[in-house]
């Protein structure tokens, strides 16, 4: 599915991302983890395109994604706010997306039943436009484009971050059910270690731009994954890199 | 304490990106701001003769008294459309261990810091101690000084508390505006009563009786005042802060879905233009220019040359105020735009109807100008038609080269935002190419084959547009790293 080749990015001299290879296979479902300034945002954007990579290349069905359109047929994906047009309601914003797919407004409703629970009565027919949802609410709405393309790559940046326990809960379960049932490639970056174990069955375990673990997830990775982001093991030399993508 | 808040003000900015990294935007800033300072300076140092030009009957003093108070009723009008309320970057303070008093005491202060305030002085600063201080002696000329301190203080503070008031009710805006609306009115449509009588009879007795003074001071402490013990009473930053709730509604603009992904785009930025504060102004202004003719075709001395450059002005100045902004409107969502299914082509041929749809309104509204002549709406016609093939073009080229992020959520007016050097460059072409074209047939007397000929280029445009898209397409291709990264920067 994905194809990562000796990929490299560069921002004043600080290399931020440096991946020789790796390889992702239809149907996984990748964790990224990583501390503040790993780079984990920036690999995203370029697997989408947004950043210009210094070097190497990233292919998606062996096709090389940078000034190509096919992926964005089959890939949906949430890093940010900036993904929404914030000035329409949540409404027209499905609409919009559904329509770039050729779904009609029926399809669309259709689809938006089944999300129900995982919107929670708070996005749909609200009276307000997405700028004046919480930021919980916003990223309700981003997942809710993506399932609605029915992608067949899914990519989420910190989803888990804002929202409510419960949502986290909702979500949790569609990310398994879109992966085991409809074969849904997924990459999905947290900081929360439990939900990402739960999750993925593979976690890619990123430090200063470079992937320093690549483990499938089995009932020791949780305490794996502690240790290492645990104060006074590993961290103690760990210097702090400026995040080029975080700090705006 | 309220050194240290002067102190991050200046920081905040320095340091605003609105301030500008380029040096050209500085510089044009400056220069600007110098043109209408030297406007101004020029009116203060030449008002003796200007109002002896316009009123020849009357004394000059007599004069200048009478136009003082209607300059300060002016002047709301403008500070209620105009001045910006120093309100929100209080925010982070709130919560910090320092008194209120010094926070509403920042607040009240830097309020003051404004253009507004200056104006006064540039303007009859040089009258009064031209002619005052030399007919009246120097404490008549220092009370008016003191006059002017205080109408200015009076009218800043008057201002910003029906601002405020109005944040919490948008009707308060409406009846104030409103109320000054027809005060003015009042004197020069209805002739009720004058407002100059009213000025002198203040101004003129300030003369005579020097104590006078006394009244506006108390009227400007009071007022200050009266803002100082609102603000304390409601620092919250609810109604600190503009926004304003209401239920928001779905809308569908039903014709547009004739023109498939291209209508939803297009619909999508109708929406963008109507339900943010920026490119809502930028509309509006443009409304207000289809008023430009009637200032230049009024006047028999301008020839058919400024036809030309009016005709484009009204009938393109969408394209002109709205798209020298180009890609930066939607600079807040452009990553979305560009991981979606969106074709770029497609992008490009609804910004081209977008702008056929809002000119080809603009062209009809300008009909009107019938009344100078049959031949003055064909050249509307004609640069409508330039403006459809060409300036739209040439926008869109620019847009490619622009890469600030603009908030949408700010005012247009005095906003430096979102321009750069793109902006400035851009002006070059709109402005000369049509020039260029036409000047030298209009030289050897061939004035119609010059028309002819702009109406032939703008419509070979029009016809060729599909090719012109495919260059905009490719050449955004070799940009757009460049251009999400900037739309990205905050």
């Amino acid at each position: 599915m994905i194809e990562i080749k000796d990929l490299k990015k560069v921002y004043n001299g600080v290399t931020v991302v440096n991946v020789p290879h790796v390889q992702i296979n239809k149907g996984e479902s990748i964790g990224l983890v990583g501390n503040n300034g790993a780079g984990k945002t920036t690999l995203f954007r370029m697997i989408l395109d947004l950043i210009r990579a210094d070097k190497g290349e990233v292919l998606l069905k062996g096709e090389n994604v940078a000034g190509a359109e096919a992926w964005k047929n089959y890939t949906a994906s949430y890093l940010d706010e900036g993904f929404l047009i914030d000035y329409l309601t949540p409404e027209e914003y499905l609409y919009f997306i559904g329509g770039l797919h050729k779904q009609n407004k029926a399809q669309v409703d259709e689809k938006l039943a089944g999300l129900t629970e995982f919107f929670n009565g708070e996005i749909i027919n609200k009276g307000k436009y997405i700028r004046d949802l919480s930021k919980g609410n916003q990223c309700k709405v981003g997942v809710g484009a993506c399932l609605l393309q029915q992608p067949e790559l899914l990519m989420l940046d910190e989803p888990f971050a804002n929202i409510d326990p419960s949502t986290q809960f909702r979500l949790k379960n569609i990310l398994k059910d879109q992966n085991k049932n409809h074969g849904v490639t997924t990459i999905v970056s947290s900081h929360d270690l439990n939900h990402v174990t739960d999750v993925c069955e593979r976690i890619l375990l990123m430090e200063k731009g470079v992937v320093i673990k690549d483990i499938a997830t089995s009932s020791s990775t949780l305490s794996e994954l502690e240790e290492y982001f645990g104060v006074g093991q590993s961290t103690a030399t760990y210097s702090v890199a400026v995040d080029k993508e975080e700090n705006h | 304490m309220i050194s240290t808040f002067f102190d991050h003000e200046l920081k905040a900015f320095w340091r605003s990106k609105n301030t500008g990294k380029s040096i050209a935007v500085k510089v044009f800033m400056g220069l600007i701001i110098l043109y209408f300072l030297a406007i101004a300076a020029f009116i203060g140092f030449n008002l003796d003769k200007i109002l002896a030009k316009a009123s020849p009957h009357d004394d000059l003093v007599v004069a200048f008294c009478g136009i003082l108070l209607v300059y300060y009723l002016v002047d709301v009008l403008m500070r209620l459309q105009l001045q910006e309320l120093p309100t929100l970057k209080v925010q982070p303070y709130l919560q910090l261990p320092i008194k209120r008093n010094s926070v509403i005491g920042y607040l009240a202060l830097t309020a003051m810091l404004s253009f507004f305030n200056l104006w006064p002085f540039i303007l009859f600063g040089p009258f009064i101690f031209k002619v005052i201080a030399v007919t009246s002696g120097g404490l008549t000329a220092t009370v008016f000084i003191i006059s002017l301190i205080a109408f200015s203080g009076f009218n800043n503070y008057l201002a910003l508390y029906i601002k405020r008031k109005a944040n919490l009710n948008g009707w308060i805006m409406l009846i104030a505006a409103g109320g000054f609306s027809l005060l003015v009115a009042g004197d020069f449509v209805w002739h009720l009563y004058s407002l100059k009588a009213v000025s002198y009879l203040f101004f003129g007795n300030l003369i005579i009786k020097p104590y006078l003074v006394i009244l506006p001071v108390v009227l400007a402490v009071a007022m200050y005042y009266f803002n100082f013990y609102y603000l304390k009473g409601n620092l919250y930053l609810e109604e600190l802060s503009s926004k304003k709730e209401s239920a928001k509604s779905s809308t569908e603009i039903p014709l547009l879905n004739r023109f498939g992904h291209v209508g939803d785009l297009i619909a999508n930025e109708v929406k963008l233009i109507l339900r943010n504060k920026r490119p809502r102004s930028a509309l509006i202004m443009g409304l207000f220019f289809m008023f430009y003719g009637l200032i230049f075709y009024t006047n028999p001395k301008m020839g058919e040359g400024f036809k030309i450059f009016v005709g484009m002005f009204m009938t393109g100045i969408f394209i002109i105020n709205y798209g020298q902004f180009m890609f930066s409107w939607q600079a807040s969502h452009f990553d979305g735009i560009l991981v979606s299914k969106v074709k770029f082509a497609d992008f490009l041929k609804a910004k081209y109807l977008l702008f056929t749809i809002v000119s080809t309104v603009a062209f009809i509204l300008t009909t009107p100008y019938v009344y100078f002549g049959w031949r003055t709406v064909m050249i509307h016609f004609i640069m409508y038609l330039w403006n459809l093939g060409i300036n739209a073009t040439i926008v869109l080229y620019f847009a490619n080269r622009n890469y600030k992020r603009i908030d949408l959520s700010k005012g247009a007016s005095f906003n430096w935002e979102g321009v750069g050097a793109s902006q400035l460059l851009l002006s070059f072409p709109l402005i000369l190419f049509p020039y260029v074209i036409y000047l030298p047939f209009k030289y050897f007397k061939y004035d119609n084959v010059g028309l002819a000929v702009l109406a032939i280029i703008g419509v070979a445009f029009i016809i060729t547009r599909d090719f012109w898209i495919k260059k905009l397409e490719a050449d955004f291709y070799t940009k757009r790293y460049k251009i999400a990264e900037g739309f990205r920067n905050k």
